[in-house]
């Protein structure tokens, strides 16, 4: 019997390699894992109800994502020349409706993308600002064309800021002078693909996140 | 009932720009309206002075930036006549085509952004942007660019014209007067577009004068002045075209009259292509920083304008110019407003303004 149960216990040594020191020191591991995890925190989490909100959190996120990325409603304002074109991407020869982006609002209420497009003067500042202000959170800009992006042809002169990214956080810039319809077409798809996470960086930025604000270069 | 004031602006979507207005209202009548400018300033006339002649073209584009080329123009034609530099024969026929392109263009835009103010939604709009965007095309492949197409150089252009030129023009005249004529179904014999605009925002031709009013503006209230008749310049005077006047000075007639200014543009275009020299060059200067020194004290050059008469007045240093005034139409023609819109109805603002055809770009400067 005990050359059976020897020839037993050894063929089972053999085909599975695990001894009770090993099992005894996984499960050491294991506790003082869960030890060092529950280590912040006040009371122990119950675990069922922390997977379902994950998970519901998980789908809302998704669904939410598909949701914005697929209606982007801009903000029917425009400043200066790029608005023509602004005109241009509403009109019949570009099929904006198609990824989810015509409906351009005329109210800042309505609205997820706000489009600068045209040069900034001094004056028109503050009512950029509070137009960005009502606008619903989550809310996106996207600087069209040069002046937005940089001051432009303007760089010399004594109204114009050099830039919207100053005043708001800016998500995409085009470039041009103008920039072609097409173009904005490529800014809010490329926006899209922020919204949706595909890029890096897609949370929303606040007003005080803004690097150059936060330097005291503002206006 | 007191008056109430009411604050339009600076950013709303039919001021075509950033312009705000406080009206005072007694009840929905208008008694005062009083426009605050400078929302788009940056100070053009002060940047010309800091660069060389062929530079500042491009600044003088974005002025207005429905119509870039007139504005181009005008400031080219003040340096040629600063310099004493003429423009070759070929050049002033192909400049005399591509301006007219440029007023049809601008009209387009403007018949389509009007049906949008007085609320006959997006069917004129998308028309009036498709036949626009052939316009467009069609300057594009001759010049480089879509909207600002700084190909004017002096003396005539950047480069030569594409071969085909001619005939593509003839095929474009055609379609828009086919597709142009389209808009009279909707719009002229429409009574819900004729009735908004009738009687609304009537100026005498006393008053208009007065005013100062130019172009189209001037044109509907009876005053058959056009600067292309009065003081032809290029070819205009070989030309036959007539100047379309109106008899109310009300909204429709200044409709009526950008709408029948379309066809003569039509009509000049086809004649330049006619009498124009088939063999010509047409290629200016090349943009040399450094040219001859300018000749006369002053130089005044007057323009018709889509949107009016525009004046540049210019003292020309050696290789900048030392000063350069601008007279745009639209801020002349926007000091109307408040007397065409005094008793008229609140819900009529837009379709006074929107017919003055005013731009933010050479109304701030």
């Amino acid at each position: 019997m005990s050359e059976i149960s020897g020839m037993v216990a050894a063929d089972y040594e053999a085909v599975m390699p695990y001894s009770k020191e090993r099992f005894a020191n996984a499960e050491r591991q294991m506790s003082e894992l869960v030890k060092s995890s529950m280590q912040g925190r006040k009371e122990p989490v119950n675990a069922m109800f922390t997977r379902m909100s994950d998970i519901s959190k998980m789908m809302s996120k998704g669904l939410l994502n598909w949701g914005r990325t697929n209606s982007l409603w801009p903000l029917q304002f425009g400043l200066a020349c790029c608005a023509i074109e602004l005109m241009d991407f509403g009109a019949a020869r570009m099929d904006a409706e198609r990824k989810g982006f015509l409906l351009f609002r005329a109210t800042p209420r309505q609205c997820d993308v706000m489009l600068v497009a045209g040069w900034v003067t001094k004056s028109v500042v503050p009512r950029i600002k509070r137009l960005y202000e009502q606008m619903p959170s989550p809310k996106y800009v996207i600087a069209f064309g040069e002046c937005a992006t940089c001051g432009g042809p303007w760089w010399e002169s004594y109204n114009i800021i050099k830039g919207i990214d100053q005043v708001l956080p800016v998500d995409v810039y085009v470039a041009g002078c103008p920039p072609r319809p097409e173009n904005l077409f490529a800014a809010l798809m490329k926006l899209q693909e922020k919204v949706s996470g595909k890029l890096a960086g897609d949370t929303e930025k606040g007003l005080s996140e803004n690097i150059r604000r936060a330097e005291g270069k503002t206006l | 009932m007191g008056l109430m004031r009411i604050n339009v602006g600076p950013i709303h979507p039919s001021t075509h720009g950033v312009l705000r207005l406080v009206v005072d209202v007694d009840g929905d009548t208008i008694k005062n309206v009083e426009p605050h400018i400078g929302f788009l300033h940056r100070g053009v006339e002060k940047l010309c002075e800091t660069r060389m002649y062929m530079q500042n073209p491009s600044y003088f584009e974005k002025l207005d930036y429905i119509s870039p080329l007139s504005w181009d123009e005008i400031y080219v034609s003040a340096v040629e006549q600063a310099l004493g530099i003429p423009v070759k024969e070929a050049a002033q026929w192909v400049r005399v085509i591509q301006l007219e392109l440029q007023r049809i263009a601008n009209h387009l835009l403007w018949i389509g952004t009007l049906c949008n103010d007085i609320g006959q939604m997006f069917t004129t709009f998308m028309w009036a942007f498709r036949d626009r965007a052939q316009v467009l095309k069609l300057l594009e492949d001759v010049s480089g660019g879509r909207m600002f197409y700084v190909h004017l150089r002096l003396g005539g252009f950047q480069r030569p014209l594409p071969p085909d030129f001619a005939e593509r023009t003839y095929n474009l005249t055609d379609y828009l007067e086919r597709n142009v004529l389209q808009y009279r179904d909707v719009l002229d014999e429409n009574p819900i577009f004729t009735e908004r605009l009738r009687n609304v925002g009537a100026i005498s031709e006393r008053d208009a004068i007065d005013y100062g009013v130019t172009g189209p503006v001037l044109r509907a209230s009876g005053v058959a002045e056009d600067v292309r008749k009065s003081k032809p310049y290029y070819v205009y005077d070989k030309l036959d075209f007539s100047i379309p006047t109106g008899t109310r000075g009300d909204s429709l007639d200044r409709y009526k009259v950008r709408y029948r200014e379309i066809f003569e543009s039509i009509k000049i275009i086809r004649q330049c292509l006619d009498m124009m020299p088939n063999e010509g060059d047409i290629v200016g200067m090349p943009i040399r920083l450094i040219g001859p020194p300018a000749k006369p004290d002053t130089v005044i050059v007057s323009r018709e304008l889509p949107k009016g008469e525009g004046i540049i007045y210019m003292v020309p240093d050696k290789q900048r110019p030392y000063r350069v005034s601008i007279r745009s139409p639209g801020f002349i023609n926007l000091a109307a407003l408040p007397k065409l819109s005094v008793g008229a109805k609140f819900a009529d603002l837009f379709a006074i303004f929107g017919s003055l055809d005013v731009i933010f770009g050479e109304t701030d400067r």
